[in-house]
């Protein structure tokens, strides 16, 4: 198992984001994460990297538990994690390449090696044109893809996805999904929280149902 | 890695160049006083140098004095730890020295001849507080007739007075530059804070980012001090350049005004060796008030789990 929640309970003043929660993703497992807004789908994922850590129980990513990642060890945790979010998180001021490149330079990758694994990655997500553009000059579409890319080019072992659809029109979303499962079908977990019900009918995979904090479906 | 990093802070110098002109100018300003105040500081201890290790002193001996007793009232001098640079003239140099001091008069020196000098015995104190009392000491000698001080500036009665006079001036100019560099140095800081801080705000989305893709806070915290550090490199060349160039200026009427006191090096050498000498200090100034404002304003920047 890749990833662990046993009894995991996270609370924001008195309220129960997550409630006693426990399930488990299989490496290379792709699971959506479903559930209205304010669920806990966010908070579920917060905790898989790390941002935040549950007030009781556990929860284990690639065997290490997070309650006891100390700060400095934190950010060498989450490169192991690729992360993509519904509002891009792109670096605005810096190019499709440069936005790759800097998780490159996070990870400490030697300079020499960045232009074939910049260029391997644009290729597999579609964006080698585009490679010198800013994302002002960039659809909503492609600026997920400089997200996915800038995910997927330091290898990740776990690929997180919090609502990536959710600012895209179907086309586009459903070019999005088609990634996310070629990537998984290339060994990557991928863990990804939607509420977009015709991905989930289209793309049928392991689902778990949150609601109120609590698992209703896993 | 460390070219992104250097890419990173020049893209922000970039984006707003009024704050990183701002930033520039008053570290500017701050280490061109700074050198003007290191460059007073060495001229005024020069100065005081220069009168300390005149002969400060002249016991004028009697003209029955004897060859032998002279040279044994020397050894005498010589010997005692307070005196340095014990050196007798004789009735003839009294006479050269005199005829030298009223060259432009000749006439004056063809009136006088040798005899009408006394021969005499300099010397210098290594403490000025010693010097009243060795010379009431040299004046019970049986061979002084008396003696006398060389120094006289603005009316002093005594040598003392004189170089107590220069210590004072001296001490003022070294604290009171002091205290105008430190609180140009405070000003730098607090802008370098302020840009510094404005830029971690304006930072805070791209700092966001780079926490959930991994990067430590060395690598976030990079390009920030190494923009703080273009400052302080860029503050403290300018200011260096333009007080170095002032004074270059200025040195030949400065040389002309003290004459023979050496308030700055003579040759070229020792001039660069004395400014390479107060560059190396200023950037390692520099270097601390870049470090300490970035740090200070990063450290304001918590985060929480």
């Amino acid at each position: 198992m890749i990833i662990q929640f046993k009894k995991a309970t996270k609370r924001f003043g008195g309220l129960a984001a997550l409630d006693n929660v426990s399930f488990e993703v299989k490496k290379g497992e792709f699971v959506f994460i479903t559930g209205p807004s304010g669920a806990g789908k966010t908070t579920i994922l917060k905790m898989i990297l790390g941002e935040l850590v549950p007030d009781s129980g556990e929860v284990i990513v690639d065997g290490t538990d997070v309650r006891t990642i100390d700060s400095k060890e934190l950010p060498y945790f989450r490169q192991k994690i690729g992360t993509v979010f519904q509002d891009f998180k792109v670096l605005h001021e810096r190019t499709v390449g440069e936005n790759v490149e800097v998780a490159l330079a996070v990870i400490g990758l030697s300079q020499n090696d960045w232009e074939e694994r910049v260029k391997h990655v644009l290729k597999l997500v579609g964006l080698s044109k585009q490679i010198n553009l800013f994302p002002s000059q960039l659809s909503g579409g492609e600026l997920q893809r400089v997200s996915l890319a800038r995910a997927l080019v330091v290898n990740p072992k776990i690929l997180l996805a919090d609502e990536p659809t959710g600012n895209l029109d179907w086309d586009t979303s459903d070019a999005i999904m088609k990634l996310f499962e070629k990537i998984n079908e290339e060994g990557k977990t991928v863990v990804m929280a939607t509420h977009n019900v015709e991905i989930l009918k289209k793309y049928k995979k392991r689902v778990i149902h949150i609601e109120g904090g609590k698992i209703s479906k896993a | 890695m460390s070219s992104i990093h250097l890419k990173t802070a020049l893209d922000y110098i970039r984006r707003s160049p009024f704050q990183a002109l701002a930033a520039i100018f008053v570290l500017s300003l701050t280490f061109f006083v700074a050198t003007l105040v290191f460059v007073l500081a060495y001229s005024s201890s020069q100065l005081i140098s220069y009168f300390e290790t005149r002969p400060q002193v002249i016991a004028f001996l009697k003209d029955d004095a004897t060859e032998d007793e002279v040279a044994a009232l020397q050894h005498r001098l010589e010997g005692d730890t307070r005196i340095k640079e014990v050196k007798y003239v004789s009735k003839e140099e009294a006479l050269s020295i005199y005829k030298k001091a009223t060259s432009d008069n000749p006439l004056l020196g063809e009136l006088v001849s040798p005899s009408i000098f006394p021969a005499s015995l300099e010397f210098s104190v290594n403490d000025l507080n010693f010097a009243q009392s060795i010379i009431d000491e040299v004046k019970t000698e049986k061979n002084v007739d008396s003696v006398g001080f060389t120094a006289a500036l603005g009316g002093e009665s005594s040598l003392k007075d004189v170089v107590g006079r220069l210590r004072t001036i001296t001490m003022y100019v070294r604290v009171g530059g002091l205290i105008f560099t430190g609180i140009l140095a405070l000003a730098s800081f607090v802008v370098l804070l302020i840009t510094i801080s404005m830029r971690i705000a304006t930072r805070r989305e791209e700092v966001e980012i780079l926490n959930l893709i991994g990067a430590t806070q060395g690598f976030i915290r990079s390009p920030i001090i190494i923009e703080a550090f273009i400052y302080a490199v860029l503050g403290v060349v300018l200011g260096w350049i333009i007080a170095f160039t002032a004074i270059l200026y200025l040195a030949p009427s400065a040389v002309l005004y003290f004459g023979e006191i050496p308030v700055l090096p003579r040759d070229t050498l020792s001039l660069f060796a004395l400014f390479g000498v107060i560059l190396g200090v200023e950037l390692v100034s520099g270097f601390v008030l870049a470090l300490s404002g970035s740090l200070f304003a990063i450290s304001r920047v918590r985060r929480s789990r």
